[in-house]
């Protein structure tokens, strides 16, 4: 099922849109500690998603600390007050239960799905780690062991991830959003269990928290249950949250990485706002529309111009992530045609060609009717899955925008001009604020 | 480890690096398990444990929420009418009717996965990667254009039984009938355009490159050619350089006439239509494909005795594979092999690979083992990912899991609370039209009854320590275990195992091809 979830992934401007007509009845509200809880009711199917989202990730970490975020959340598994390492969880998967946690540049997140009336569990565990985690250090030892094993499998071993950390390293030149989540090897080798109780203790409080859960649930059995086991929980001390900026206008970057790849790839990013960092809101929106005129389906530009028409590209597409808590970046990526002896300097002028084309010229009443139609339809497809609305609410929420910018969100997107599409590719997609990396396999050199 | 086309691994590669920012940086704790098989609805009668702590059978927290969960009832779940009947042609139906939300899920199987390659490996993938590039005087542009300007996906896929095609739409009218009209157009007529030909070759090509920068791609395809030698899962269903360059567009239509017919296909909906529409619109999309005859079943493979490898690649990791041939998806063992795999290391935290490999020595991040059951007996494999010089390590505690798991088989505790698992994770797995559509068309391809679910929940619920104990020592003989290793050159040569070549005696399975 690989080009399903392919053409999901491909559509990620979309994804904000699923849940703009929020059918289901939606409840928010603040405990006393701080802890914003925020309730969806979708009754298809006695199951129920909860999700705890911590507003700490990668971009908080000090230098020569990067992989705090990430390595306290797998501590997070290893045991509170109650609880055993490791004994959560046995627990769930006994109860039939999925959850899994991740983290983000932005955030550290948590979550079970479960049939509804196990929610009570969910909560009560997941109330009890936010505030009495045990962190043992002997369980960190063998943990810190089983995380070099992860980076090595998803970085250090995969050539094309290797070259996306050092592109971001390049691609932010003001803030932490340059560091990867996972952490620096050497960073990770010198971590130590008090490094993870300090973080812990200064991030993990509830004012610092939101709780979503999405499901066949009803406001008038959960809050009392929210508030049974997350009530209990000591407001403590709220962190400054500080929005990650980037600079204006900081320079064209270009380097070359000579990896232990197969086929050479492009990567050209352009240093961009958010929803969050933008001075027009308008802006983002439009940003969106062009990643969409550009890469939203089959028939978008980039596949039917380079993959098909001239061939030039083996694959192409972009991406942009407009709900950050920072500045964020437009990204192009491509990997050259080959076998009709295209290069990277080729593929990079087709993909500015293209840009061009839209700086001077608009996009079609058509392209722009293909982007609404698929937008539209995203609404209804997203709800079929509580996962997806919980994961959106979440993500909006945890970068401090609110989850009712979804019902807001068809609207804002179909207020863009094609002029406006213009507008934003001829501001922001501009030399001063590309950086580009040329990945190339170990025997070849780059083209000049 | 699924099967699929370099040219959708390919396109994953692109979304990976266009969504790095989404992807790459959400480093999740451990691996998204993939949906449970389909499990069954419970009956009233199944859980008959009294108190938690006998269903867990070991020392609970101290809980509130524990103390007044109420294990004596199952788990609610979604009311599943699912309902089953054949076109004219007999293509057979399945079909559950949602009408919460305004959408429709089609998934259309056909025998036409790279075990019908034959002569030429990489011929179903490109085959079904050609269906959509063109049809009557449509071309992939104009085809995708028509489905994205009505909000409709598309989707395909091959794999080593079956060639996939999936549509899901809105169902209001001005979307439903032309969405399905074009699909259907891709079912009767593609016309397999010569400047898509070269394209996909090319793609495809790509995409065999790439494979060989992945040492977990390498392990793969050593897994499916040592296990299954001169038999259809042998064939790499990427292809090889030879055979894209060699496959010409008679190839594809020959392939797209003989698998991608009407009595080679399985239908399957959900979504809010009803039956009688339902019914309509498959018979259109059954009318719409060509007339054939169903592809034989694949042969079940010859016994491999135990072997050996080593393939060397520069990597900090060493990617290891214990693996064998298991089962096929209707193998009278699959029940108490699947769960017993829960228990062993399908199941994630609490597994017992999970506990001794990564919680209890931090030697890897996802141990697991899989039963891969197909259409013929598919492979059984442990795979692990971990440091160079710790591999031997590694493969000591699996061989020594693996081991003890044939010899004794789960504890009783272990027996009771994979059950329970079960039962409550059933609710989830058929929560969404996304998942139920998945689970029907599966049971209409490996001609299941309509009632498998109930069945095979029952049949679970119905294991004892003994008949899972059983399965596994019947089914996974020491003799025939194969290890693949692929990483950095091992410090002292492997000794050639492969002298061990003394024919086995009895087939393994008593199951397949009854």
């Amino acid at each position: 099922m690989l080009p399903l979830r392919y053409l999901l992934l491909l559509l990620p401007l979309l994804t904000p849109l699923a849940h703009a007509e929020s059918r289901q009845p939606t409840h928010s509200y603040t405990l006393d500690n701080g802890l914003k809880v925020i309730i969806r009711e979708d009754h298809r199917a006695p199951v129920v998603v909860s999700q705890v989202w911590y507003k700490v990730g990668g971009v908080d970490e000090p230098p020569g600390q990067t992989g705090l975020s990430h390595a306290l959340e797998h501590m997070m598994f290893k045991g509170s007050e109650h609880l055993e390492p490791g004994q959560a969880s046995h627990l769930l998967s006994s109860l039939g239960a999925s959850e899994n946690a991740m983290t983000s540049r932005d955030y550290t997140a948590y979550y079970q799905m479960l049939s509804r009336d196990q929610l009570p569990v969910a909560l009560e565990l997941e109330a009890e780690r936010m505030h009495l985690l045990t962190l043992p250090e002997d369980e960190f030892i063998k943990e810190i062991e089983v995380i070099k094993e992860e980076r090595r499998m998803r970085v250090d071993d995969n050539p094309n991830g290797l070259a996306y950390e050092r592109f971001l390293a390049q691609a932010y030149t003001a803030n932490p959003y340059r560091q990867p989540v996972i952490g620096w090897m050497h960073d990770i080798e010198r971590m130590s269990i008090e490094d993870l109780r300090a973080w812990y203790k200064q991030h993990y409080v509830p004012g610092n928290a939101v709780l979503v859960i999405v499901g066949d649930v009803y406001p008038e059995t959960v809050k009392p249950l929210v508030e049974r086991y997350f009530g209990a929980v000591p407001a403590g001390a709220k962190p400054v949250v500080r929005t990650p900026l980037e600079l204006s206008a900081p320079g064209e970057r270009s380097m070359t990485l000579h990896l232990d790849l197969q086929l050479p790839t492009l990567l050209m990013g352009f240093n961009v706002p958010s929803l969050n960092t933008a001075s027009e809101a308008w802006e983002v929106h439009a940003l969106r529309l062009l990643g969409a005129v550009l890469d939203g389906g089959y028939s978008a530009r980039l596949p039917s111009h380079l993959e098909r028409g001239q061939a030039i590209a083996t694959s192409v597409g972009t991406g942009y992530d407009a709900f950050t808590r920072g500045d964020s970046l437009f990204v192009f990526s491509g990997i050259p045609n080959e076998a009709r002896n295209i290069d990277l300097p080729q593929l990079e002028e087709a993909i500015w060609q293209e840009i061009d084309e839209l700086k001077q010229n608009p996009p079609s009443e058509d392209e722009l009717a293909r982007v609404q139609a698929q937008v539209v339809a995203g609404l209804v497809y997203a709800q079929d899955s509580i996962m997806a609305q919980a994961n959106r609410i979440g993500e909006l929420e945890v970068v401090g925008l609110s989850w009712e910018l979804v019902d807001e969100d068809t609207a804002a997107l179909q207020a863009i001009t094609p002029e406006q599409i213009s507008e934003v590719a001829r501001r922001y997609l501009v030399r001063d604020r590309l950086t580009r990396s040329y990945n190339l396999p170990l025997a070849e050199e780059a083209q000049p | 480890m699924s099967p699929r086309s370099p040219f959708s691994a390919l396109r994953w590669l692109i979304a990976l690096l266009v969504l790095g920012g989404m992807l790459f940086l959400l480093v999740e704790r451990a691996p998204e398990q993939s949906i449970p098989e389909p499990v069954e609805v419970p009956t009233e009668a199944l859980v008959v444990t009294d108190t938690a702590s006998e269903v867990f059978g070991e020392p609970l927290p101290a809980l509130q929420s524990l103390e007044e969960l109420d294990l004596d009832t199952p788990p609610a779940r979604r009311g599943l009418d699912l309902q089953h009947w054949q076109t004219s042609q007999g293509t057979p139906v399945y079909y559950m009717h949602a009408d919460e939300l305004p959408m429709l899920d089609v998934q259309i199987l056909f025998a036409a996965g790279a075990s019908r390659d034959g002569e030429l490996p990489g011929l179903a993938g490109f085959t079904n990667a050609m269906l959509n590039e063109g049809t009557g005087n449509l071309d992939a542009g104009d085809i995708a254009a028509g489905f994205e300007r009505l909000g409709a996906q598309f989707s395909n896929s091959a794999h080593r039984d079956m060639g996939l095609l999936g549509l899901r739409t809105l169902t209001a009218s001005d979307k439903l009938e032309p969405a399905l009209s074009l699909f259907a157009q891709i079912l009767a007529k593609p016309s397999f355009p010569e400047a898509s030909l070269q394209r996909i070759r090319e793609q495809m090509l790509a995409g065999l490159r790439y494979a060989r920068q992945r040492p977990d791609s390498q392990a793969s395809e050593a897994l499916w050619s040592t296990l299954y030698p001169g038999h259809p899962y042998g064939i790499p269903p990427d292809g090889t350089q030879e055979s894209i360059n060699a496959i010409t567009r008679e190839d594809l239509q020959r392939f797209q006439q003989t698998y991608y017919n009407a009595s080679n296909a399985v239908i399957a909906l959900v979504g809010a239509v009803d039956r009688q529409r339902a019914e309509q619109l498959a018979q259109h999309l059954a009318d719409a494909m060509p007339q054939g005859d169903a592809a034989p079943r694949t042969p079940a493979p010859e016994p491999v005795s135990a072997s050996t490898q080593h393939i060397d690649f520069a990597s900090n990791q060493t990617h290891l594979l214990i693996a064998q041939q298991g089962i096929s998806r209707d193998d009278p063992d699959y029940a108490a092999l699947y769960l017993g795999n829960q228990i062993l290391g399908g199941g994630g935290f609490g597994s017992r690979l999970v506990h001794e490999i990564r919680e209890q020595r931090g030697l890897a991040y996802s141990p697991r083992s899989t039963f891969s059951a197909m259409q013929a007996p598919g492979p059984f494999y442990i795979s692990i990912q971990t440091r160079a010089d710790q591999a031997e390590q590694a493969l000591d505690v699996a061989n020594q899991v693996l081991d003890e798991f044939i010899r004794s088989g789960p504890t009783d505790t272990e027996l009771s609370r994979a059950k329970q698992q079960m039962l409550g994770e059933f609710p989830l797995s058929t929560a969404s039209n996304g998942a139920i559509v998945s689970q029907l068309g599966a049971i209409g391809f490996y001609d299941l009854p309509l009632n498998y679910m109930q069945l095979f929940l029952d049949r679970v619920q119905a294991l004892t320590s003994e008949d899972i104990r059983d399965a596994f020592a019947r089914q996974l003989p020491a003799d025939r275990r194969v290890i693949i290793t692929v990483g950095p050159p091992q410090p002292e040569p492997e000794q050639d195992s492969s002298d061990t070549e003394s024919d086995s005696a009895a087939q393994t399975t008593e199951s397949e091809d009854a």
